[in-house]
């Protein structure tokens, strides 16, 4: 291979594999002239990462025009919004997974005694409601999207969609069995004040568990108990597979066009209940809480941050959804 | 006076409709529309006909990007071929686009003359 030849290859390589699958050949046959024209050109490595890294936002469905079907690709459109709607439920999978680490350490706190601080106190009821508005939101986004992949798997019974269902199944039931078990081991259980049920904050406690700030203390950590260590372990991989096959039987699964309309307006007021939520963390934890069991650490300000760049990620989904949306006149 | 040589990246663009979808965009989505205008192109040739009439370098990276973006809107086509070089014919969706933007694009240059002559005189 010559020296053009090699370095637009290795440019190619920042494309996604679906862009590289359509537009390679030609694309590097441009690149080859260019840089047979001007081979030194930071410019030109630069547009490239950048046009690089838009081809996989739109891939994901968080940048680029709405796409229009046609003849070949007939639900070009219906991907492209399922795209973006998968992008905002990762988001919001990673949203939920470290609010709840957020909200049962206030609401466990909560099952001791009553916050002395207001910031606390406030920080606990609005995380509070916001988190079970966003659990109620949840499961109505959820619940037509798995009657739809449950109609087309018995109705094609297609390896394509019964794989992903079987994980997302699995790691479902590994959650779920996991955080009761470890949650009914926590010892403040049937609390006497809590401001939420006390086994729901155990099972909060418990499935995000691994949101620790122990993982760099390893002394600290390896006086865990054994069962409890793995679970940190095992509790982010079954969240990630049960996310990842989520995802993956939405992409794959062509569903009704006001289906695609509803998500997306429960997309909408997914953010604004994470944003409420976020700003209830954020109170929180810009003030300290105070030197008790509502103190707020280094992990929960990491676990802020996080969120909010799973918000903007969220927002940013639910806008091209929408945008894509008003597009194919849903 | 020869054009001045600029690099053409997603950096400029303009609004108007309807390419106004392309955002910051619609700059690259206009020169390649207006090279396809007289005929199939592909990706070097669009460079090279883009270089002489507007006197701008467009980038691999903006080109493919406006390219898939016009092609997905069904703005533009690509054209069967055996070459490595994939030709781009211009819809009649696109040639409807490209008028209209055209058309709003002149309306401001007009304003904008009429509005310099008064004001400023005629160079």
């Amino acid at each position: 291979m010559n020296p053009a030849a090699d370095r637009a290859a290795r440019l190619l390589r920042w494309y996604p594999a679906a862009w590289r699958a359509r537009y390679g050949e030609e694309f590097t046959e441009l690149l080859i002239a260019d840089i047979s024209e001007q081979p030194r050109s930071a410019a030109r490595t630069r547009d490239v990462v950048r046009g690089a890294i838009v081809a996989r936002l739109a891939e994901a469905g968080l940048a680029g025009p709405p796409v229009r079907a046609t003849a070949a690709a007939p639900d070009a459109g219906g991907l492209q919004i399922r795209a973006s709607l998968v992008s905002l439920g990762c988001a919001a999978a990673v949203f939920g997974g470290f609010g709840a680490a957020l909200w049962s350490q206030l609401t466990i706190g909560w099952q001791w005694s009553a916050s002395a601080s207001t910031t606390a106190t406030v920080a606990t009821v609005v995380t509070s409601a916001t988190m079970l508005a966003f659990l109620a939101l949840a499961v109505v986004a959820a619940l037509p999207v798995l009657c739809a992949i449950a109609v087309t798997i018995a109705r094609q019974r297609r390896k394509r969609h019964v794989v992903p269902a079987s994980v997302l199944i699995a790691a479902t039931t590994v959650l779920f069995a996991g955080g009761r078990h470890f949650g009914n081991g926590w010892p403040g259980t049937g609390g006497h004040r809590g401001l939420v049920p006390a086994g729901l904050a155990a099972f909060e406690w418990a499935t995000s568990l691994s949101v620790s700030a122990y993982w760099v203390h390893p002394r600290a950590l390896a006086a865990f108990p054994g069962p409890e260590l793995a679970w940190m372990a095992v509790s982010p991989l079954a969240l990630a597979c049960a996310v990842i096959a989520a995802a993956t039987l939405v992409r794959r699964t062509e569903l009704p066009p006001r289906l695609l309309a509803f998500e997306a307006r429960l997309a909408t007021a997914a953010c604004a209940a994470m944003a409420v939520f976020l700003a209830g963390c954020s109170c929180w934890v810009a003030t300290g809480g105070q030197r008790s069991v509502f103190h707020a650490g280094l992990i929960d300000v990491a676990g802020v941050a996080i969120m909010a760049l799973a918000l903007a990620v969220a927002r940013q989904a639910a806008r091209t959804a929408r945008l894509r949306l008003g597009f194919a006149g849903h | 006076m020869p054009h001045e040589k600029t690099a053409v990246t997603g950096e400029q663009g303009d609004g108007g409709q309807p390419l106004a979808g392309f955002g910051r965009y619609a700059g690259p989505a206009t020169l390649i529309l207006s090279s396809l205008a007289d005929g199939t192109k592909h990706g070097y040739a669009l460079t090279k006909d883009i270089e002489s009439f507007a006197g701008v370098r467009m980038s691999p990276g903006t080109l493919y990007e406006a390219l898939a973006g016009l092609e997905s809107q069904g703005m533009i086509a690509a054209v069967e071929s055996d070459d490595r070089r994939r030709p781009y014919r211009l819809t009649a969706a696109g040639a409807a686009a490209l008028r209209a933007h055209l058309d709003a694009q002149r309306r401001v240059a007009d304003v904008g003359l009429r509005r310099l002559a008064g004001n400023w005189g005629t160079a």
